[in-house]
């Protein structure tokens, strides 16, 4: 019963969200933009608190078909969206699986010491990434454009280590097996290597997803065109112009990650266990 | 003779699945990285003469800096332990509980979700005229300027608690499971009561992963910023002013020199933590 209600409190913003998004657009105003109303007056209020309303108290499908339909900015900025996350995603599963398997195969004495850098970089926050990302992308040309935040991305070395950690579940005696048949290392890897990593690749297609979904910093830096900003720095700067439909727009844009959540949670488990401390 | 460059062939097959993997983390990261060093070793980006520590001295005289490096501290002194003592019990609680599944797919939701989408509900939150306060008048209280005073700090770690409760959980609950039963069920078989329980096998058990999470969380922290700018912009009050709205300014005004600097003097921490992270590995 206690629990209960802890998890009601502890998703609040997310239910709020969810209802809201249901609410035409003056009741919205009425309840959010904090001005006061000639209700309060008639009662005496004298000072304006924005209403945090579960229920709205006519609902409707406005919202949404503001987002959806009518309006094609939002449209245009989840493309945005998209269009920054799925290639950075695609992009880090092959080089990873590729890499992940090469650092298998590869007899080279210094090999752990490469690995270790690949550590190191992974362990970096985005403060001592981004610098170098932004050099090199000056060096490169491409600072205006969203390759600057996806090539770094497709080759993050977090990927790398995450399919490494999980192919030390695989038995060796598979991947010799193969090797003694003649078989060459790409089909052995397409055939028998691939196949067991997909719940190591699954953990990190989520992981990697939900993590370009929310880009901030990189954004801010190389992103200076309003309309290609991806939803995740848009959302936040709607305030007082378009709240009538933020909350459907900030649904839609939340689905698709929750989706993820749904169907995957066990992948999305495992992906964060072994990435720390298995 | 072709004995040799037949195993030199089987040696390298490992090379070219590498071959992207390398190419690619030299050119977007050691190879800036190492121009990064050089910006911060000039006094100007171009043309410039060889500057030595000048500009880490010069950045750690910059209020700006220090103002950002102070929160970014004071951030973590609060979040970490937080955050792991949070997940920990949460961890304890559910690692035998029935409902472990529904309670990590719960505590997971704020991780999943993107902060752009919650950012309005936060804004209207803990707004001057927001929900919060309004909750406070209406009991008598004065209304606290949550936003835009040394109250921001509570509120972003507040936030970022949230949103990682869920993250650290998993790792605790696949650090306890990593415990041997058998040292649980003889401590039972010796009468040990709970908190004995915890404090001689749970934690010392946990020990090494204790440490990879800490680690995990500091490298993690710098992620608040996040939620600040989201909710805040990108000159917010004083008391939440973070490392990255400095570098921010500096890469309006492209001082590669300072970037530089304050970017190595990160990657500094990050490297240090790095190998207690390889070593604390190796332990799991």
């Amino acid at each position: 019963m206690l629990l209960g209600l802890l998890s009601v409190l502890f998703l609040l913003p997310l239910i709020v969200t969810f209802t809201n998004s249901f609410m035409g657009e003056i009741e919205i105003a009425l309840n959010y933009s904090g001005k006061l109303s000639l209700f309060d007056l008639a009662e005496g209020i004298s000072s304006a608190f924005i209403k945090l309303k579960l229920i709205p108290a006519e609902a409707t499908l406005k919202q949404y078909k503001s987002v959806l339909i009518s309006d094609p900015t939002f449209l245009v900025l989840l493309s945005n969206s998209i269009k920054l996350t799925v290639p950075v995603v695609i992009g880090n599963i092959i080089v990873s699986a590729l890499a992940s398997y090469g650092f298998i195969l590869w007899k080279f004495k210094y090999k752990e010491i490469i690995f270790y850098i690949y550590i190191t970089i992974m362990l970096m926050p985005m403060q001592a990434v981004l610098v170098p990302n932004f050099i090199a992308a000056g060096k490169l040309g491409i600072q205006e454009s969203y390759l600057a935040i996806i090539l770094p991305g497709v080759f993050s070395p977090f990927g790398t280590f995450l399919l490494r950690q999980n192919m030390k579940s695989i038995p060796k005696s598979y991947l010799e097996s193969a090797e003694i048949d003649g078989a060459s290392h790409m089909s052995v890897f397409i055939n028998i290597v691939l196949p067991q990593m997909k719940s190591g690749i699954a953990a990190l297609a989520m992981l990697t997803f939900i993590e370009y979904w929310n880009i901030v910093e990189q954004a801010i830096i190389f992103i200076k065109d309003y309309t290609k900003e991806p939803l995740s720095v848009y959302l936040s700067r709607i305030a007082e112009g378009r709240i009538s439909i933020i909350f459907a727009a900030s649904c839609v844009y939340m689905a698709i990650p929750l989706w993820t959540l749904v169907f995957g949670r066990e992948d999305l488990e495992r992906g964060i266990e072994m990435s720390g401390v298995k | 003779m072709s004995d040799y460059f037949i195993k030199l062939k089987a040696r390298s097959a490992g090379l070219g699945f590498l071959l992207p993997s390398l190419l690619g983390i030299s050119i977007f990261f050691i190879w800036p990285f190492a121009s990064t060093i050089k910006y911060a070793l000039y006094d100007k980006p171009i043309g410039g003469s060889f500057a030595g520590l000048n500009n880490f001295v010069e950045l750690m005289g910059n209020p700006a800096y220090r103002l950002g490096l102070k929160n970014t501290l004071i951030f973590m002194a609060f979040s970490i332990p937080l955050n792991m003592a949070l997940a920990l019990s949460s961890a304890l609680v559910l690692k035998n509980s029935a409902h472990r599944k529904l309670f990590t797919l719960i505590f997971l939701v704020p991780m999943v979700i993107p902060s752009g989408s919650t950012a309005f509900f936060w804004q209207k939150m803990f707004a001057k005229n927001g929900f919060l306060n309004g909750l406070l008048y209406s009991i008598g209280l004065s209304r606290i300027n949550w936003l835009d005073s040394e109250y921001a700090m509570a509120v972003i770690v507040i936030i970022f608690a949230w949103k990682n409760i869920g993250y650290n959980m998993i790792l605790f609950l696949s650090g306890l499971a990593s415990i041997p039963k058998e040292h649980y069920e003889s401590a039972h078989v010796d009468g040990a009561g709970r908190l004995r329980v915890f404090l001689h096998i749970t934690m010392p058990g946990l020990a090494p992963t204790f440490v990879i999470i800490f680690i995990m969380n500091v490298i993690n922290s710098f992620k608040v910023f996040k939620e600040v700018y989201l909710l805040t912009g990108s000159h917010p009050n004083e008391s939440i002013y973070l490392l990255q709205h400095f570098m921010n300014n500096m890469f309006n005004s492209l001082n590669y020199p300072r970037l530089g600097a304050a970017s190595i003097l990160v990657a500094a921490v990050a490297g240090i933590a790095a190998i207690i992270f390889v070593k604390m590995e190796r332990q799991v």
